[in-house]
């Protein structure tokens, strides 16, 4: 197991190398001018191309990325272009935003998804599994932005209970978390459901319950433990996903994040920014990856990694 | 397939799902307008059912074009863009999930690092890089809906691989000296059906809605062709006064969803080898 | 006197006295104003940026030279007067009294400072000021800027640039964290991407102004979030409100809307180097086969003008030279002349930047349709649209110009100039060039000349397609005393009280 671990970190450090070099060349060689973004329409070429040397970018391709592999090793990474602050700050200042974002909606994905789902396994074919079901494709195709903005007309608005947009309290987490929570719990839901049937129909649960154990007490020490694996999996990718920025939901609510943060700085091509968020990014995923990887050991001892 | 009839809410999926597609092929016959011509004295006017008396059934756009007609035409575009989409992002996140979780080792390793690396990239970024290299067409379009979502099949395989294929009767079937191939197709591969049909058929609304944001670079579809993504695009400005606009294709998009939950759960049902009583 | 005279007089004298304190009382500012804008802030460096946003509110916590009213006059802010000495040299009276937030003295020093920096930095706004040569001080409350070539439209330029103090100099970038201005407002906090505080500075060199304590603008992208928070009370005065709004935001109890003529022209412009559109007549043919009344009428809901002129009314140069005219069928007789019976062209949009574009290009796409000519409209994201706009890979590209020195000077000389046009239109015509050189000379009824010259020139040759002028709409709460609707969408607050 030490060994597994070392080798995970050590091609932990190898991706995020890989993930900073894949950025710096995708940024520069896609169309797109950061000097053109940053000036106005109505500016000379000479304007432009002056913007450019004095960002750094006339310089061969190289030397740049040598440049900024100095750099971070200081923990520089580069001054924004759109804001002319360190990028690192520009990122972390949003990243409270997000993360209170993506843990709330976490927190309501796990809670209402497995709920819901339990529910519907235990109680198949009636009426609560219809609900369930109604509420999952409600889940899963309403648009993010269609919830969004008829949460904020009919509670903002019309019933004004809650404010419409910002983040200045606790009141303004309720809104966006449920907007953002709306796909990842229709699809736990779906997947709870779906794992505890598998689980529910076994050999040993039938085996447990002639034991005379309670149905209750079957169906969550077993089955639940069985159905955490895909679960797991589907949190993992969900979680950073979320804490990449939920883009859409940013905008609507005016929340001030780093998923808006990183689109805006893809489209004015502000690199520094982009790469910041990205190398964070990825650090987040490979985190949680190896995180949910060495879960499946604890919660499955029968997995091994050869 | 008389078994199949005996799970009648995958019968009623299947029968949904069987109604959108033949209604989007159909459109030439079902509609009577003209999705693309603009009308500009007939702009939103709410469906009939809402009060409007307008000769549109389902009410006008922010051009006048009738509704109806750009949900069935628009169908054809976004069924075939989001099937292709969940089918080539399922195929090759099965195959790489099975062969990372069988092989393990180096490979699981290499292509687990490189998931990790795609993730880090938010899709439009990716988008934009797919579309300087190959251009804007559909296929393009498919192949950047497809890098959104294989991981999450090539993980949750992967992940159910794991916890099997330390079961006991697979190692015997090993040791019996069963390829690895047959061992994987024979035992493994049902038991990692349970979660690919239910992300498989979840994941269709996300590829609309990720087309729907993705139009804009001039991928897929260009204005004024209709598809439900540009629909709900175009209808996002209008929530509070024409909101008809984008519900209506969000509708018919909860319709595709809850035929392929049916049909997903269904199915499962029916191949899920454990269930068999 | 008489004693009745006597009487009215002193009468006359207690009610002015008894007057005079309760004004003051009324002049001291109160309340609290939120602002919900639509564009982000980048930044507080007042040369470091060209958007309207930025210009809005870094207007409260500078002043410029100058000001220029909705009306497009020119008014004194820090400079009492200015004036051109001969074509090359400006001469500017500062006004005197004035302290900066932190309490040192406004004078010529800060102006040779703030100007100097711009010309000689490389800031956004640097490009604009390449034709200085010199700024010097002449005593404590003069300024004289020297030009390398005629500099008209200098002093419309200066209205966009807040005076900063010299103790900035070699610390900008810890300056910028808490600057410090002579506007009405000081800088009190910037939670990036979320909102700005501002808080009234009570030395204001205009009496009466502030009329609020405190201004709080959020910036919030989104239009249905702008206009619910709106409506719900918490926010007092929204921007870039869509015609298809208003309705709602109307019926809304508590909520007016004001809109005024933009000095914003939308601007479709031809890549005249491309076979497609080089043939005057093509372009003369499209232009015709546009119905702009519907555009305005349906589409806008009114909240559009017809354009008589390149340039919006109230600019210098603006003359009216009569609404084109909708005409299909010359449309379509000419394209037969010109041998493009069946053309098809590329109308590039750039994403999301102006309101309803993806709208009416299709519905131009249609109405083109009917003449024979198909529309490719491509909808591509801002870089990559500017990209293609270099490269010269369109025939038309939607694009708009927003006035906002309120002169048209920057507009022909980007636009309409060899060099300006090299990358973008293409443009290429040594009359018009050498007009908009003339033109650059302080004379103002030269510059009329001149300009209206260039307009008839442009007017005639459609290298651009001018469909509509833009109608900025505002909406705000009717506790609000004394908004005024700008015309270059600016939000400024320091006029306006709160009930």
């Amino acid at each position: 197991m030490r060994a597994y671990l070392l080798r995970r970190l050590w091609q932990s450090a190898l991706t995020l190398v890989g993930v900073s070099l894949f950025v710096f060349v995708i940024l520069r060689v896609i169309p797109g001018d950061p000097a053109k973004m940053l000036l106005p329409e109505g500016a000379p070429e000479s304007a432009v191309q002056e913007l450019n040397r004095a960002l750094g970018l006339k310089e061969p391709l190289w030397v740049q990325y040598g440049i900024f592999l100095r750099s971070v090793a200081r923990g520089d990474f580069g001054q924004s272009f759109q804001y002319r602050a360190p990028a690192l700050r520009v990122v972390v200042e949003r990243a409270p935003a997000t993360i209170e974002l993506a843990l709330c909606a976490m927190l309501l994905t796990v809670l209402f998804g497995v709920s819901i789902g339990i529910l519907a396994a235990v109680r198949r074919g009636t009426g609560y599994d219809y609900a369930g079901t109604v509420l999952a494709v409600l889940g899963q195709s309403l648009p993010n932005f269609w919830l969004g903005i008829m949460l904020i007309l009919l509670f903002g608005v019309s019933l004004r209970w809650l404010p419409t947009s910002g983040f200045q309290g606790w009141q303004y987490l309720i809104l966006p978390s449920i907007t953002l929570a709306a796909f990842p719990t229709a699809l736990v839901a779906r997947l709870t459901r779906s794992s505890l049937l598998e689980i529910l129909g076994q050999e040993y649960i039938r085996t447990g319950r002639a034991k005379g154990l309670g149905e209750r007490a079957v169906i969550l020490r077993h089955a639940l433990r069985n159905a955490t694996i895909p679960l797991l999996t589907l949190l993992g990718l969900q979680i950073g996903t979320l804490l990449g920025g939920a883009v859409i939901t940013e905008s609507i609510f005016a929340w001030p994040g780093m998923g808006k943060l990183v689109v805006d700085a893809i489209f004015f091509r502000d690199f520094p920014v982009v790469q910041t968020v990205l190398i964070l990014s990825a650090t987040i995923f490979v985190a949680i990856n190896l995180l949910v990887d060495l879960l499946y050991t604890v919660l499955d001892p029968r997995i091994r990694y050869g | 397939m008389k078994r199949l009839l005996r799970h009648p809410m995958a019968v009623v999926g299947g029968l949904l799902l069987l109604a959108v597609v033949t209604a989007s092929v159909a459109a030439p016959l079902l509609a009577s307008s003209d999705p693309i011509k603009p009308s500009f004295s007939k702009r939103l006017q709410p469906p009939r059912v809402l009060g409007g008396t307008s000769a549109s059934v389902l009410g006008t756009d922010n051009l006048g074009r009738d509704i109806f007609a750009r949900l069935l035409y628009g169908g054809r575009v976004s069924l075939a863009l989001a099937a292709s989409a969940v089918v080539l992002a399922g195929t090759v996140g099965v195959v790489v999930g099975l062969a990372s979780g069988v092989l393990g080792g180096r490979l699981d390793d290499v292509v687990m690092r490189v998931a990790d690396v795609q993730l880090a990239f938010p899709v439009i970024m990716l988008a934009i890089a797919i579309v300087s290299v190959v251009g804007t067409s559909p296929a393009a379009l498919v192949s950047v809906l497809a890098l959104s979502g294989w991981v999450l099949y090539a993980r949750t395989v992967r992940a159910a691989v794991l916890t099997i294929r330390q079961l006991d009767y697979v190692e015997a079937a090993r040791t019996l000296g069963a390829s690895d191939l047959r061992v994987v197709v024979l035992h493994i591969l049902p038991n990692t059906l349970a979660p690919i049909l239910v992300i498989g058929s979840s994941q269709f609304a996300t590829m609309v809605l990720l087309e729907s944001g993705l139009s804009f670079l001039g991928m897929g579809v260009q204005p004024p062709q209709p598809s439900w993504g540009a629909m709900l695009a175009e209808g996002r400005d209008y929530l509070s006064n024409a909101w008809w606009l984008a519900t209506v294709p969000g509708m018919a998009i909860s319709l595709v969803v809850l035929g392929a939950n049916l049909l997903g759960d269904g199915l499962r049902d029916l191949l899920d080898p454990r269930l068999r009583e | 006197m008489n004693r009745r005279q006597f009487l009215i007089g002193s009468g006359v004298v207690v009610s002015a006295s008894a007057v005079r304190p309760m004004a003051a009382r009324a002049q001291a500012p109160r309340g609290q104003i939120i602002a919900g804008l639509s564009e982000r802030m980048l930044t507080l460096d007042p040369a470091n940026h060209y958007s309207i946003s930025a210009t809005s509110v870094l207007r409260h916590i500078y002043d410029p030279l100058l000001d220029v009213t909705n009306d497009d006059k020119f008014v004194p802010a820090l400079a009492e007067s200015w004036r051109s000495v001969n074509n090359t040299t400006w001469k500017f009276t500062l006004r005197k009294g004035v302290t900066f937030h932190d309490g040192t003295p406004f004078n010529a020093d800060s102006v040779v400072y703030t100007l100097k920096r711009v010309k000689d930095g490389k800031l956004i706004k640097s490009f604009v000021y390449q034709d200085i040569e010199e700024v010097t001080k002449d005593g404590d409350y003069a300024v004289t800027v020297t030009t390398k070539r005629p500099f008209g439209s200098l002093p419309a330029h200066l209205t966009m640039l807040g005076m900063l103090p010299p103790i900035a100099a070699g610390t900008e970038d810890a300056f910028f964290q808490k600057p410090v201005g002579t506007g009405p407002f000081r800088f009190v906090s910037w939670t990036h991407g979320d909102h700005i505080e501002l808080a009234a500075n009570p030395k204001y060199w205009k009496p009466g102004v502030p009329k609020v304590e405190k201004v709080t603008v959020r910036f919030i992208t989104e239009l249905s979030t702008r206009a619910a928070a709106l409506r719900a009370g918490e926010i007092h005065v929204i921007d870039r409100v869509s015609p298809d709004m208003v309705q709602t935001l109307k019926g809304t109890p508590g909520v007016k809307v004001l809109d005024t003529p933009a000095v914003e022209a939308q601007r479709w412009h031809f890549q005249l180097a491309r076979d497609n559109v080089k043939d005057p007549r093509v372009r003369k043919a499209i232009s015709l086969a546009i119905d702009r009344n519907v555009i305005i009428k349906d589409l806008l809901l009114g909240y559009a003008r017809p354009v008589v002129n390149p340039v919006p009314p109230g600019l210098i140069g603006h003359v009216n030279l009569g609404q084109k005219p909708y005409d299909p069928e010359k449309a379509k007789a000419l394209l037969k002349q010109a041998g493009q019976s069946n053309l098809t062209i590329d109308f590039v949009l750039m994403k999301d930047l102006y309101p309803k574009q993806l709208e009416i290009a299709q519905a131009v796409a249609a109405m083109l349709g009917e003449v024979g000519v198909k529309v490719n409209i491509r909808n591509l994201e801002i870089a990559t649209a500017r990209e293609q706009r270099t490269a010269g890979n369109y025939d038309l590209f939607f694009s708009g110009w927003a006035h906002m020195p309120h002169d048209p000077d920057w507009y022909f000389g980007q636009w309409f100039t060899k060099a300006g046009a090299e990358k973008m239109t293409r443009f290429n015509d040594p009359k018009v060039e050498q007009l908009i050189a003339e033109g650059r000379v302080p004379d103002p009824k030269v510059r009329q000349q001149k300009y209206e010259e260039i307009e008839r020139i442009l007017w005639e040759d459609e290298p651009e397609i001018w469909p509509y002028y833009s109608v900025a709409i505002y909406a705000v709460s009717d506790k609000l005393r004394n908004f005024e609707a700008r015309r270059d969408y600016y939000v400024l607050l320091s006029e306006v009280g709160i009930a």
